[in-house]
């Protein structure tokens, strides 16, 4: 449960550390190798669910796809347009198969760290931890925790709208058209019902002597420990160990051609 | 923060949790578009993330509408289950910056539709940057590269800036909008008529 139970705010800045430092890489074995080791992380140390895992990593598998084969098709020219591998009677450059699999693992790289991090943080601790380690003022935390109330609700009011309009003999729409109407018809009443919420919340908060000032106290403390920044340190010096792997071996490339 | 009203700031994270749900529901319709068209697929209908900037800064006409709405869309859409995660607040934040920076050249006084769609296009202008480093764009050919800037502007100017004016327009007239900037704008204006 070590990473579970880690500063959130901590957890997402070692997040977007890793994705910042991998944006310069342009190999693909740097990211392969640090895709392993997340998903040894997540699924042997924070002993995610492989099955939830897989779940919500598929969709990404099409976004690499896609990034993949249009880099194939419409990657820059190569400074070194010799060497080719025959594919499917086409002639492939070595190197733009080598970035357009850079870039597809990078995508995959990424789902996994953010994955990472969503299956083992609770997001309510996260905007608490928000507000308490990175000054995120108050009014906007506990605004968009209401907002975050507001979801179930307006769930509900779509079904009433839905409920509303049919009474009044507007049927369900087939053609695309008809939809794109149908979705003028739904927003603007769920817009409006969202806004009247927002009004009685924010005076029921008010009534209840809510300031939004930052002098205050929380029944939830988050603080930062050592085994916190631990975590960062090792998260990144594995990911520039790795990179000093590739360079080693010759392996490494950012980007080289022309912008 | 201080010159906003809690009232103002719930209501603009309401907005946010209903284009946070609509953000959501166009990351698959864009991710099959990319599965077959390649990251171009996204362009056409980019600026259907930016579209809470443009309505919240149209509503409140204040400093920090278009940046804030975004970084909380941005957040509720984390907590909805972006699989971006975190990520996805970064990204949130460098297209509310490019809304903000076109309303702060106006310095927070002029809403009309030219601006709006300009905002829309600042958003364009810098998730666009940031996508050339952290999906590698710039690895493409140059020509490539063009074709998915410029159908990014006119996604954010038109389904951004556009489509943003509409919609908050029409919500001005439901009244519910009374308390806020653009609601009694349009009572004046009725008055007036």
């Amino acid at each position: 449960m070590y990473i579970h139970n880690l500063n959130p705010s901590i957890k997402a800045i070692t997040i977007i550390l890793s994705v910042l430092l991998l944006t310069v890489v342009f190999d693909p074995i740097t990211p392969l190798l640090f895709i392993i080791w997340i998903w040894i992380i997540t699924l042997f140390v924070a002993k995610v669910n492989i099955k939830k895992f897989l779940l919500f990593l598929s969709p990404f598998l099409i976004f690499a796809f896609g990034m993949f084969w249009s880099n194939l098709a419409f990657g820059n020219e190569p400074t070194n347009p010799t060497e080719v591998v025959s594919f499917w009677g086409n002639n492939i450059p070595i190197e733009n198969i080598n970035t357009a699999l850079a870039l597809s693992l990078r995508i995959l790289a990424f789902a996994s760290l953010s994955l990472l991090f969503l299956l083992t943080t609770n997001i309510l601790h996260f905007i608490l931890s928000l507000m308490q380690q990175c000054k995120l003022p108050p009014k906007l935390a506990y605004g968009i925790l209401a907002g975050y109330r507001f979801l179930p609700m307006i769930k509900d009011e779509l079904g009433l709208i839905r409920s509303a309009h049919r009474v009044r003999g507007i049927n369900r729409a087939k053609t695309l058209k008809e939809k794109m109407h149908q979705y003028k018809r739904f927003i603007i009443p769920l817009l409006a019902s969202a806004i009247r919420k927002a009004e009685r919340t924010a005076i029921a908060m008010e009534s209840k002597g809510f300031t939004g000032s930052r002098d205050r106290t929380f029944y939830r403390q988050f603080t930062v420990t050592t085994k916190d920044w631990l975590f960062l340190v090792m998260m990144l010096s594995v990911l520039i160990t790795l990179i000093i792997f590739a360079w080693q071996i010759g392996y490494f490339r950012w980007y080289t051609g022309e912008i | 923060m201080s010159k906003w009203t809690l009232k103002e700031v719930i209501v603009m994270a309401a907005l946010s949790v209903v284009f946070g749900v609509i953000y959501l529901a166009f990351i698959p319709i864009g991710g099959i578009l990319v599965g077959f068209m390649g990251p171009i697929g996204y362009e056409p209908i980019f600026g259907i993330w930016f579209i809470v900037s443009i309505i919240a800064a149209y509503i409140f006409q204040k400093p920090g509408a278009a940046f804030i709405s975004e970084t909380i869309a941005a957040t509720i859409e984390v907590m909805l289950g972006n699989a971006l995660g975190p990520l996805i607040i970064v990204v949130g934040i460098i297209q509310g910056i490019g809304a903000e920076a076109v309303f702060a050249a106006t310095r927070w006084k002029n809403y009309s539709l030219w601006v709006l769609m300009l905002a829309g296009m600042g958003s364009a202008v810098t998730s666009f940057i940031w996508g050339m480093f952290q999906n590698g764009y710039i690895a493409f050919a140059p020509s490539y590269i063009l074709a998915m800037f410029v159908i990014r502007l006119i996604s954010g100017a038109l389904i951004g800036g556009w489509l943003g004016k509409v919609i908050s327009d029409a919500l001005a007239k439901t009244g519910v909008l009374a308390s806020f900037a653009l609601g009694k704008q349009y009572k004046k204006r009725k008055k007036a008529a």
